[in-house]
């Protein structure tokens, strides 16, 4: 009764795909079929309506449908990508399941049921009403991973409004509000989700060519790769329309060069966090970090400059945390904000901000600054404290070819100084050892 | 060369990187009696920050020892160890001892 909706929509465009995995297609029909294989499946394995279950899987054929049939079941879905053992461990303790789904890299399931007491206040509330849940894990690339629980079935109501049948690329995370959003998008208007091996500048690239990809949902870390790697040089990337990109501050750099390398496509700017889920939003254009963000069942406003959002599918809470609403509901991000009008530019968190003698400064400006230096492909600037003037700017920095940290520390100050007030140049400066992004293509910015 | 002379010449390399940004007539001097701090010297807070960092970079590479110049004790000393380049090294000095004799 959940997903009725979208197995009309399923029934509909039965012939078309649904699905490319491993550079195999599935239709709808083959969905469906794969659905009803699920729900016998957890009907067999005694799983039962409000139940917590683990679902270890990226976007195969099974993991979908398993998805759907644990929806269908009224299940709390828990799903989990994370690579590392260490994670998905702490992950599902928090969540208290009972089972765990794990789908291997074939796409062949195995199943565990475990003796835990999966209680929970929030999973009281779901268990009374019978709908499913969905359980989300917050990035963590600023302190711990926060437990988020949604009523499943509030998330799916804005899918019901029938929208663009586009080809789109699963680029964003199974486990991650953004990758759910992009799934549920591309089965609720009947289209064709296209998942690539992994996540390389070139294999992405190599989708799109192949599948003729018109949607490609990214991070603006992944932009910068891409841009970098000049992997689009290399393939016929005409068939895209749309590039997406959200989850973190876009530097107006890569945005730029981004619009030129790509002209005839639109580039939008999406803004959701895993609290409250994925609004819909308008770019001024492919070029400006300026948006409106908004849409049906949301509202927004701007408090002290930072963003707040009162959302009808807004998460019921955390497991691990305090509420993060205020006492008449809006949601507070976080994510300090600049307004001209009905638009927004995203400045960055307000836990990022470095504080220098008094002075504000957001790591992306500085970030964006360094980041044009033709021997820079990274930076991550962040504060460290300072008993002089509190904290100073430092910058972590990703050379493209090796030159002496001496000679970079000098080249970088000197550039930074020719477009950044004083303050806001970095005072350390170090050569970072390792990637300086998440496994979903977000920066870090921990202080080592 | 002595621990003393090593420092100065950690902190004439760590004035050299500072200069690098500094106008013509604000350049420091690499001298022990240079002003750093307070009246007559030319450099502004974050100026100072930044001679503290290169210095602290300078010693760690030059001598294989990572210290904190600037911290609650620095700021809580009686005479300002960043009056001038002799009474920085002097504080440097200490500081390097008790790493090492640690």
């Amino acid at each position: 009764m959940f997903i009725d909706f979208l197995k009309k929509i399923f029934d509909e465009a039965a012939n078309n795909k649904a699905l490319i995995w491993r550079d195999a297609s599935f239709t709808y029909r083959q969905l469906l079929e794969r659905l009803e294989y699920w729900q016998d499946y957890l009907k067999n394995e005694n799983i039962a309506p409000g139940d917590a279950v683990t679902l270890e899987a990226d976007f195969s054929p099974n993991a979908v449908a398993a998805l759907l049939a644990l929806i269908e079941h009224g299940c709390i879905v828990i799903p989990l990508t994370t690579p590392s053992q260490e994670k998905r461990k702490e992950f599902s303790k928090i969540a208290m399941r009972t089972a765990m789904i794990r789908l291997d890299s074939a796409d062949n399931a195995a199943i565990l049921h475990f003796d835990c007491k999966s209680d929970h206040k929030l999973y009281r509330v779901l268990r009374n009403i019978g709908h499913p849940g969905l359980v989300l894990f917050s990035s963590g690339s600023t302190g711990k991973s926060k437990a988020v629980v949604h009523d499943f079935s509030r998330l799916l109501v804005k899918y019901k409004i029938r929208r663009h049948n586009l080809r789109t690329l699963s680029f964003l995370l199974f486990d991650h509000i953004a990758g759910i959003d992009t799934l549920f998008y591309s089965l609720s208007n009947g289209s064709c989700l296209i998942t690539a091996d992994n996540r390389a500048p070139d294999t992405i690239c190599h989708a799109i060519e192949k599948f003729r990809v018109e949607v490609l949902p990214v991070s603006p870390t992944f932009l910068n790769l891409l841009i970098l790697s000049e992997a689009y040089n290399c393939h016929d990337l005409s068939s895209l329309k749309y590039i997406t990109y959200g989850t973190e501050v876009m530097s107006e750099m890569t945005l730029k060069k981004c619009a030129k390398i790509f002209p005839g496509v639109t580039i939008l700017q999406k803004y959701g966090t895993s609290e409250v889920g994925t609004l819909r939003s308008k770019s001024k254009s492919s070029d400006s970090a300026w948006v409106r963000i908004g849409g049906e069942g949301y509202q927004t406003r701007i408090i002290d400059g930072i963003l707040q959002i009162k959302a009808d599918s807004a998460m019921l809470g955390y497991l691990n945390a305090e509420s993060p609403f205020t006492d008449d509901g809006w949601f507070v991000t976080g994510d300090m904000v600049e307004v001209d009008g009905d638009y927004m530019r995203i400045l960055g968190r307000e836990s990022e901000i470095i504080n220098v003698g008094g002075q504000k400064v957001f790591p992306a400006e500085v970030e964006n600054v360094i980041e044009q230096m033709p021997n820079i492909t990274e930076a991550v600037v962040y504060g460290e404290k300072n008993p002089l003037v509190g904290q100073i700017v430092c910058a972590r920095v990703t050379p493209g070819k090796t030159e002496s940290l001496d000679e970079l520390a000098i080249i970088i100050k000197s550039y930074c100084r020719r477009f950044l007030e004083n303050y806001k140049v970095p005072v350390k400066i170090s050569i970072a050892e390792n990637n300086q992004h998440t496994d979903r293509f977000k920066k870090v910015r921990k202080n080592p | 060369m002595s621990d003393n002379e090593i420092i100065l010449k950690a902190l004439y390399d760590a004035v050299e990187q500072v200069n690098i940004d500094l106008p013509a007539d604000q350049k420091l001097a690499k001298s022990p009696v240079t002003v750093l701090f307070g009246p007559g010297s030319s450099l502004d807070s974050l100026g100072l920050v930044n001679l503290i960092v290169a210095a602290e970079q300078k010693i760690d590479e030059n001598m294989s020892v990572a210290i904190s110049i600037a911290d609650e004790r620095a700021m809580s000393q009686k005479n300002s160890p960043f009056r001038t380049i002799q009474t920085l090294a002097d504080y440097i000095d200490i500081l390097v001892q008790e790493k090492t004799n640690a």
